[in-house]
């Protein structure tokens, strides 16, 4: 297979510049993201099972670790969903100076930081 | 499918898809977090809220395959074991649309 797709820098010959965090920290959550949405499908096929085994998941949302587990889930989700929108924009080539680009990521932490 | 311009293309078109209906997910999410077995169903038996979160959950899939075969091909030298993460990531996808939109029609019908 051949695949000429330019590939992102790797993270061990970069400055560790902010940017690059921000783009880094947009992969890793999405990775995590992409782990839960494994878990809301395991979640949905047991609410479809039926009630005898809808209780496992009743007794393990009781648990104080699946609350945690929740809230940086949430905090997760927004993260990329903001970060996401720089790169919309960004994909019809606007915002693209560095100065607009540092403070976009600087409003992504802030909105993150509020919605919760 | 070897093209990634249209990959390209679809990643986004998820995306836009997905940035009002998360703020709609978590707020659904959290409240069928509290409710018990019957109330659960009773809010999947609603047209709006089921084609809601199948498309929902159906652009979250896609999106993430996308993401996640994006990142192996970065990061995975070895064109062998890149292939192989990507079939996996690929059937996996599939495999959860498959239960997902079983259960939706189960719900509705």
């Amino acid at each position: 297979m051949i695949d000429n797709r330019p590939l992102s820098p790797h993270l061990s010959i970069h400055k560790k510049v902010l940017t690059a965090v921000f783009s880094i920290t947009h992969r890793m959550t999405g990775i995590g993201l992409s782990i839960g949405s494994i878990l809301i499908s395991i979640w949905f096929l047991l609410i479809s099972l039926g009630p005898e085994y809808f209780f496992y998941f009743e007794m393990i949302s009781q648990n104080i670790l699946f609350k945690l587990v929740l809230l940086i889930w949430t905090i997760g989700i927004f993260y990329h969903l903001f970060n996401g929108c720089r790169k919309l924009y960004w994909s019809f080539g606007i915002g693209m100076d560095l100065k607009t680009v540092y403070t976009s990521g600087y409003i992504v932490i802030v909105l993150t930081y509020y919605l919760l | 499918m070897k093209n990634y311009a249209l990959k390209w293309v679809l990643q986004r078109i998820t995306a836009t898809i997905m940035i009002p209906l998360t703020f709609w997910f978590i707020y659904s999410a959290i409240s069928i977090s509290k409710m018990g077995y019957d109330e659960i169903n009773t809010f999947f038996n609603s047209y709006i809220n089921s084609i809601l979160f199948y498309v929902m959950m159906i652009s979250m899939l896609l999106h993430s395959k996308l993401g996640l075969q994006t990142i192996v091909d970065d990061y995975v030298t070895s064109k062998k074991i890149s292939k192989n993460i990507k079939r996996v990531l690929n059937i996996n996808a599939y495999i959860l649309m498959i239960l997902i939109t079983i259960f939706i029609v189960r719900n509705i019908l």
